[in-house]
């Protein structure tokens, strides 16, 4: 047993825990050409410039907002999209469908982020066209502080909707056939079916994923807000990611986005541990 | 299922389950349809049509500049070979990993649980993690494209959850017939994880595939630049055409347009996007179940 | 048999895993081993032996999927000619700053590299010693001594000139219209900020395109991000604003508390009132921005002027595809400024593209250096300058009967052995390079004419070269306090009282010692 346990053992320990001193950087004023030992010590200066920046409160709000609608709005996408999937019965539709959801995956961000600008800008985009054809207006979208968020989510769900699905699959693959059998038997209908059956044996997984997903509650995928922050939406969309890469820009900030990272990492592990902790006290196997 | 399951209800949710899922397939495929489109249109038409999904002129000379500097093919090759082996690698490290820890009675189980979750959580960064790479002599290695990524902890964990979920009866019975560990690893836990492994090959080799910023990092030699680094230099080129560059260096042979951003999409995602089809047979309900039984 | 053969996968997964390892022990301490091999890579050949080719070792971007190999024809003949034995590290540019930093760090530096004098890794490096300071070397070389004392001083740190500047033309900036638009309309090139104002107004209205249909307006303007405002940084000069810092009574102001600024965003106001710029500006892509220009949608672009040659090829390729070609029509036009009651006034560029570097720890001593920025001198001759930028003729050019270049059509030779090269030219004091045949159209000669002519015109930003500590930790918080308040005044958003307002934040918000430190910058320098 710990002879197959010690290559990934090493591996942890070589690439990821030798490496992890970088987070003293949080602590130094670190000058790549300095190096390490001869950077300047400053305590705990990176987290004080952080926490009291004025815009702190905006930064924390809308940054956990958008995990809030991402956890409410996305997480359960997929796993719906999968108990769809999941009802068909003809392979080969089952199989094109799973194939052509799980393109838009591919598809990066900047591209996403150019379509929907065509499709919604004002200025002669498609969707905007034919509102102003049924209503003589238009909606400012893209510059509007109230479809920020609702964009972002519908980016979301539209690019990784069909790529979540495919652990889930996995997971469903699992399920023995007979129990659906047994289940007809009983004269369960197919809503019953996939409560009684379907549900619980990807429960597991669900809960994990959704343990795991409170690790990353601080990041909101920088390039997707990027992309669609502007100076009239930024009181919504301004969010520590990208907050962070603009400071960044003014100065070298090696220091300053390590101590806003380990930030992040220790709400991560605060809410990770706190929600295997629930898990277990509802009697779901967590974590361990 | 069997026919006597058909009820009313039952088919007006087929029949609108049917349909939404066409529309959302189509939905998610048109952008694509797209840039496929573009990627066959002339710089022109792209500047003046917003989207389309025929071009109005057909020409493949996106394609053919791309493919006029011979390098995209090694670099095509590069990148299959880092894919290929690097999966395998993952797979190996991962399930041997996993497989350990997936037993709630190991000593130190714990330990390395948590070892493996605060790794995910928290990271080094750039620099420290690429002096490692250099001390170990990785740099320009294409080793150092696979081995500082052999683990993903997020895939470590959902494997072992995997495992964890195998029905117990299975491994007692095994034993009792007198296999060893590994061979129980090999004969009964792996073929019932199939699903479980194909999945994971598909998110390692997507994660191979589409790395591109080690590579920027650990190889400066070119001969060993895997294809998305290339289609990124190419893509570069047409936007600094854009900006500073174009006006005092000449030697820019032909800034590329609109239609080569969109080919080198379309290169760089078909052949990865083949790999799903190909592996979804692993995933047929209940075909292990039964396989193992019988 | 299959068992045993997985016990073997395994032992051997284990082994290498204990290679690693035993590689990693054997390393040390990883910081201190550090500076062991940066010292020990470079033995400079013996720098008394005049004769011995100079070792060059070059850090610099490449754009390409391609470049130039060691000892490549090219290269073989700048060495030739300069008597030095050249590696050059291309860095792909998209990573270059990552590339930068992991080099800083890992203190194995190349003789000469390409590096951002603005970039805070750089500047903190140059002041703990890490690179020569050229500054007092230069007087020494025929041509090196004639750099532009503007544009060295706009990247000197603390007064202190480290790297010799890339050089770029000052005047880049001005307004590029579409001609046969303002033909049609029946209006002469604008002078004054009035008649430009006339001219978006008449190429709203009266139809610029003649297709009968009312689907065309005056200016395109792109996303702000940052400090950079597209067209408004330019126009904003128009009104008598400074560039970001003005001086009243020798002292520091911040350009947006004078009064040309606030007039100037009035203008803007008033143009995205009447509909005369694009009405999604704010989230307009800059990377369509001539599109709008090429499509007979919108016909100015405030701009760099040789925007103009790359939106009249596009409107020529437009047209071939259509079957309208007409190569003799000139549909584009550029000019400096309008002028308003302050004179013509134009936008400068920093005047420099980065700087090559010369690390401290690869060229040890004074003598070193002095032969690389020898190196440096030289390859600013104008037959080094055209062999960089163009190649060797006959091989990868020829010369047409007036003496202008026309390149070889193979593309794949060129991108293998010329192309990134002239990213080490430094263009100091001017291109010498033989012009190619291409760039001899009437636009292009009369857009390098008005880059050099605009010259005289440009607003200087008095605090270029001032590195700001306060700027350092809330510029990012400051910019964007100007930035949206702007924005929301001209889409009407806001009115003058809000946009005073965030002014009066600025200020509170760390604007007050922000100016008062660059004052006591601006005041150490200038006494």
């Amino acid at each position: 047993m710990y002879v197959l346990l010690a290559p990934g053992l090493l591996y942890f320990i070589i690439f990821k825990y030798v490496p992890m001193w970088g987070v003293l950087l949080a602590f130094k004023d670190y000058q790549p050409f300095l190096g390490f030992f001869q950077s300047e010590w400053v305590g705990l200066e990176h987290f004080r410039v952080f926490f009291t920046n004025p815009e702190f409160d905006m930064l924390l709000v809308n940054t956990l907002l958008l995990s809030l609608y991402n956890l409410i709005f996305f997480f359960p996408a997929p796993i719906l999209l999968a108990l769809l999937l999941n009802e068909i019965r003809i392979a080969l539709f089952k199989r094109t469908i799973q194939t052509l959801v799980y393109v838009p995956h591919f598809i990066s961000m900047v591209i996403v982020a150019s379509l929907t600008y065509v499709l919604l800008t004002t200025e002669n985009g498609i969707v905007n066209e034919l509102i102003y054809q049924q209503t003589g207006e238009k909606i400012d979208f893209l510059t509007s502080p109230d479809w920020f968020r609702p964009l972002i989510i519908i980016q979301t769900i539209w690019k990784e909707c069909g790529w979540g699905t495919i652990i889930f699959l996995a997971a469903l693959a699992g399920v023995d056939p007979e129990q659906y059998e047994a289940a007809i038997m009983d004269g369960a209908n197919r809503w019953r079916q996939t409560w009684h059956i379907t549900l619980p044996s990807i429960r597991s997984t669900i809960i994990i994923l959704l343990i795991l997903r409170m690790g990353d509650v601080l990041d909101n995928g920088f390039e997707q807000i990027y992309l669609l922050l502007n100076p009239l939406n930024r009181s919504v969309a301004e969010v520590f990611d990208t907050y962070v890469y603009m400071v960044g820009i003014t100065q070298g900030a090696f220091s300053y986005s390590t101590a806003v990272g380990l930030f992040k990492s220790i709400v991560g592990l605060i809410l990770v541990m706190g929600a295997n902790w629930l898990a277990k006290r509802f009697g779901q196997s967590g974590l361990y | 299922m069997s026919k006597k399951y058909r009820t009313l209800p039952g088919t007006l949710f087929d029949v609108s389950n049917y349909l939404f899922l066409s529309l959302y397939g189509l939905v998610a495929i048109l952008p694509f349809i797209y840039i496929i489109a573009g990627s066959f249109a002339s710089d022109a038409e792209l500047t003046e049509r917003a989207v389309f999904l025929i071009p109005k002129t057909f020409t493949t000379a996106a394609y053919e500049y791309i493919f006029s500097t011979n390098i995209i093919l090694r670099s095509v090759w590069v990148s299959v070979y880092v894919t290929v082996v690097g999966t395998l690698f993952n797979l190996v490290f991962t399930v041997t990993m996993a497989y350990p820890l997936a037993r709630r009675v190991l000593p130190g189980r714990n330990l390395i649980l948590n070892l493996v979750i605060f790794s995910m959580l928290f990271g080094g960064g750039m620099i420290p993690t690429f002096l490692v790479v250099r001390e170990l002599n990785l740099l320009d290695s294409l080793w150092a494209l696979i081995i500082p990524g052999a683990i993903s902890a997020f895939n470590l964990i959902i494997v072992k959850n995997f495992f964890q979920e195998l029905p117990p009866e299975l491994e007692e019975a095994a034993r009792i017939d007198g296999c060893t560990e590994l061979g129980l690893l090999w004969r009964i836990v792996l073929p019932l994880s199939k699903p479980v492994l194909a999945t994971f090959a598909l998110f390692y080799a997507v994660g191979h595939w589409n790395n591109f910023f080690s590579a920027l990092l650990y190889i400066n030699d070119p001969e060993k630049w895997p294809l998305q680094v290339m289609l990124r230099q190419i893509v570069m080129l047409s936007q600094a055409a854009a900006g500073d560059l174009s006006s005092m260096d000449p030697s820019f042979v032909k800034p590329p347009d609109q239609s080569i951003k969109m080919a080198v999409i379309v290169i760089g995602t078909i052949p990865i996007l083949l790999v799903y089809p190909f592996l979804q047979k692993h995933f047929a309900k209940g075909v292990l179940i039964g396989s193992v039984k019988g | 048999m299959k068992r045993e053969k997985k016990v073997k996968k395994g032992l051997l997964i284990a082994s290498m895993a204990f290679l690693i390892a035993i590689v990693l022990a054997g390393c040390g301490s990883k910081e201190s081993g550090e500076n062991a091999p940066a010292s020990s890579q470079q033995p400079q050949s013996s720098s008394s032996a005049e004769q011995s080719p100079l070792e060059l070792d070059i850090m610099l971007p490449v754009f390409n999927a391609n470049y130039p190999k060691d000892g490549s024809p090219v290269l073989a003949e700048l060495e030739k000619q300069t008597n030095t034995k050249i590696h050059i590290e291309w860095v792909p540019n998209s990573s270059y700053s990552e590339k930068f930093n992991i080099t800083l760090a890992s203190n194995d530096l190349p003789t000469i590299m390409v590096a951002d004098p603005k970039n805070a890794s750089f500047v903190n490096a140059a002041k703990a010693g890490a690179f020569w300071e050229v500054g007092p070397y230069l007087k020494d070389y025929k041509n090196l001594s004639q750099a532009n004392p503007v544009i060295l001083s706009n990247y000197a740190i603390d007064g202190k000139t480290y790297g010799v500047y890339r050089a770029r033309a000052l005047g880049r900036n001005g307004i590029n219209y579409r001609k046969d638009w303002l033909e049609n309309v029946g209006l002469e090139p604008p002078k004054t900020i009035d008649d430009f104002y006339h001219m978006l107004k008449a190429f709203k209205e009266n139809d610029p395109d003649q297709n009968g249909k009312d689907d065309t307006y005056g200016m395109v303007l792109v996303k702000w991000t940052g400090g950079w405002a597209s067209g408004f940084d330019v126009i904003k000069l128009w009104f008598g604003s400074p560039n970001k810092w003005g001086l009243e009574d020798g002292k520091l102001v911040p350009e947006h508390e004078t009064e040309g600024y606030l007039e100037a965003l009035k203008f803007m106001r008033k143009l995205y009132e009447e509909k005369l710029i694009n009405q999604d500006f704010a989230v307009y892509d800059s990377a369509k921005w001539i599109d709008p220009v090429v499509n007979n949608q919108a016909g100015v672009v405030v701009d760099v002027t040789d925007t103009a040659g790359r939106i009249e090829q596009k409107i020529h390729a437009a047209l071939a595809e259509k079957n309208q070609a007409n190569p003799d029509k000139q549909f584009v036009d550029n000019m400096i400024g309008v002028e308003g009651e302050h004179g013509l006034k134009a936008l400068p560029t920093s005047g420099y593209a980065n700087v090559l570097a010369i690390p401290k720890s690869a060229v040890k001593t004074e003598e070193e250096l002095k032969r690389v920025l020898a190196f440096i001198d030289q390859t600013n001759e104008a037959e080094i300058q055209t062999l960089l930028y163009s190649g060797i003729e006959g091989v990868h050019y020829t010369l047409d009967d007036k003496g202008f270049i026309v390149p070889s059509s193979d593309a794949a030779l060129i991108e293998s052995e010329v192309s990134g090269l002239g990213q080490m030219l430094t263009y100091i004091p001017e291109t010498r390079t033989l012009k190619s045949q291409k760039s001899q159209t009437a636009l292009s000669i009369k857009t390098e004419q008005l880059q050099k002519e605009a010259e005289q015109y440009i607003v200087v930003n008095p605090a270029e070269s001032l590195i700001s500590k306060v700027y350092a930790q809330k510029g990012a918080q400051l910019d964007n306090i100007i930035n949206d308040a702007r924005i929301n005044f001209i889409v009407g958003k806001s009115d003058e009282a809000a946009l005073k307002a965030a002014f009066e934040l600025w200020r509170k918000s760390g604007g007050d010692d922000y100016v008062k430190e660059m004052n006591e910058l601006y005041a150490a320098v200038n006494n």
